[in-house]
């Protein structure tokens, strides 16, 4: 699906967000991605959707280096991967059906996005898709009035429209609930898993990572540090990624002490007491 | 973080900007010849208070009720369709002046325009700015006087003097709110593969459109007063009967069409007032 070869991105500011990245993703895989913040993490994911352009190195996405690709190839080339952010992102003022929708957008005409505006196009593709992430009764409300969680789960419904080959989803539970974190996490890897889509995810919390997905890819000053099987992250690799980061050694320290309140809904990590 | 540190300010600065700042007033004062005692001294106000005592009592009669409403009309008219057409002149030009949707900024991360396609770019967007400048610095009444002199005297130039005029102030305000919507939503779309026409559609426009509005209807209420200007050069409406009345010393008609006016504007605050309530 994806291979990444030395990809490195420096901002305008001379900011190096990306030092040096080099992995490859199957098709259909499931991967988290962990690490302290200012990693680059959020950074590779807006690599990953084709949104920002590497500075350096080769990013190909199913046999194609992006690089080369024109303007509609870029358009073609992101309908087939969906996005979700840690904000959602969303048009507060449009209402929910229409955000929904703009999942189309990739494969609508100007005409048909304009229309769609005016008299929604596919209300019963909307519904089907907000009835997945369970709140359909919202497809009319105005989005900017319903709660972090359930404009979350807007966003999900906006991708699920989209139907892409891959799921990129950038911490997509840190602005939500911690109960409503793990809801969120298994309904995007159960769907990912149903429609055989790849499902890379950031994860702010080792505990949902290590718990739901197969590979884990730790991610520490723009290189990856590990990338590995769950069982194989130990308290002295998670040490290692964690290192200088205070608030981040605290998560561990909880960890250890079984403290996380959603950690019950997980199967015990190695390495660490229950 | 020795990066992100910011000076401590010194102490010289905001006493420089003081002084210079009471220097440009005390020149500015001595330039436009301000006369305190020639405004409040003995000869101006008994000359004020005359003509004010020969305005009274408003003419009432039938005719000079139906000259106030017909002006007062006329001039609500051109205060909306002149709005009206600012709205037509200023939004697509002021999609023309904003950066954001030209040449930088997060649609244009991925693949950059080439150097000719950006000098392309540029030049739309410097031309839009100037296009805007120049219908802006032009004032309403030197527009009507231009525009009587190219279709003739009544309402229709006076429409056109406002929809120009104004169409510069409301594409310069709208390119700004373009270019201050929030980015994020704008990467999301984006990131759908939406084309650059579906993300102004859904995600530009929708998070500007209230300010649209609020500029607009502010917009209105400055040009209903502008309209009742308008008629001295020609560009019918009340002004124009004011004029009259004025030149002819009809002092008490002259009260009536003032009072129409202050009757018109009051009108439109309210129902700007209302319509921005109701929409924003």
């Amino acid at each position: 699906m994806y291979e990444l070869r030395g990809i490195r991105k420096v901002f305008a500011d001379g900011t190096v967000a990306v030092e040096d990245i080099s992995l490859i993703v199957g098709s259909g895989e499931h991967v988290a991605f962990i690490g302290p913040s200012g990693a680059g993490k959020t950074t590779l994911f807006r690599l990953l959707n084709l949104t920002l352009r590497p500075t350096a190195g080769a990013l190909i996405f199913e046999g194609q280096d992006v690089s080369a690709l024109s303007d509609a190839g870029l358009r073609r080339t992101r309908t087939r991967i969906g996005t979700i952010y840690q904000q959602q992102n969303l048009v507060g003022r449009l209402r929910v059906v229409h955000n929904v929708l703009a999942g189309y957008l990739g494969r609508w005409s100007a005409a048909t996005a304009l229309a769609s505006l005016v008299r929604p196009r596919d209300v019963a593709g909307a519904g089907r898709a907000l009835a997945q992430v369970g709140i359909p009764e919202k497809l009319w409300a105005r989005t900017d009035e319903l709660s972090g969680g359930q404009q979350q789960r807007v966003a999900i419904a906006r991708v699920l429209v989209q139907d892409p080959d891959v799921i990129l989803a950038d911490e997509p539970v840190s602005a939500v609930d911690p109960s409503l974190a793990v809801s969120i996490v298994t309904l995007l890897r159960d769907l990912s898993h149903e429609s055989r889509k790849t499902l890379l995810m950031n994860l702010h919390s080792v505990d949902l990572a290590l718990g739901h997905f197969p590979r884990i890819v730790g991610v520490r000053e723009g290189r990856v540090l590990f990338d590995v099987a769950p069982d194989k992250v130990g308290p002295e690799l998670l040490a290692e990624l964690y290192a200088g980061h205070r608030d981040e050694e605290l998560q561990l320290e909880q960890l250890r002490d079984g403290k996380v309140s959603f950690g019950a809904a997980c199967r015990p990590l190695p390495g660490f007491r229950k | 973080m020795a990066r992100g540190a910011v000076a401590r300010p010194g102490r010289a600065a905001p006493l420089l900007v003081g002084v210079g700042f009471a220097a440009l007033l005390a020149w500015s004062w001595h330039g436009t010849a301000v006369d305190l005692p020639g405004l409040f001294g003995g000869e101006g106000l008994r000359q004020v208070a005359t003509y004010v005592v020969k305005l009274f009592p408003p003419d009432l009669s039938a005719g000079a009720w139906r000259d106030a409403a017909t002006g007062a009309v006329e001039t609500f008219a051109i205060s909306l369709i002149g709005s009206l057409l600012a709205v037509c002149v200023g939004l697509p030009l002021s999609l023309l002046a904003t950066r954001t949707l030209l040449y930088r900024g997060i649609l244009f991360e991925a693949r950059r325009p080439g150097p000719g396609a950006r000098a392309v770019r540029v030049a739309l967007y410097a031309a839009g700015k100037a296009v805007l400048n120049l219908l802006r610095t032009i004032p309403e009444i030197v527009w009507a006087l231009i525009f009587v002199f190219m279709v003739g005297l009544g309402p229709f130039p006076g429409v056109l003097a406002l929809g120009f005029h104004t169409g510069g102030v409301l594409g310069k305000l709208f390119g700004e709110v373009l270019e201050d919507v929030d980015p994020a939503p704008l990467e999301a779309l984006q990131a759908t593969g939406a084309s650059r026409f579906a993300i102004l559609v859904y995600g530009v426009l929708p998070q500007a459109l209230p300010q649209f509005v609020s500029y607009a209807l502010y917009r209105w209420e400055v040009n209903i007063r502008a309209a009742a200007m308008m008629g001295f050069v020609g560009a019918g409406g009340l002004g124009q009967r004011i004029h009259i009345a004025i030149s002819l010393f009809q002092e008490h008609q002259l009260m009536t069409l003032i009072l129409a006016i202050y009757a018109i504007v009051t009108l439109v605050d309210a129902l700007s007032a209302f319509l921005r309530a109701r929409l924003v």
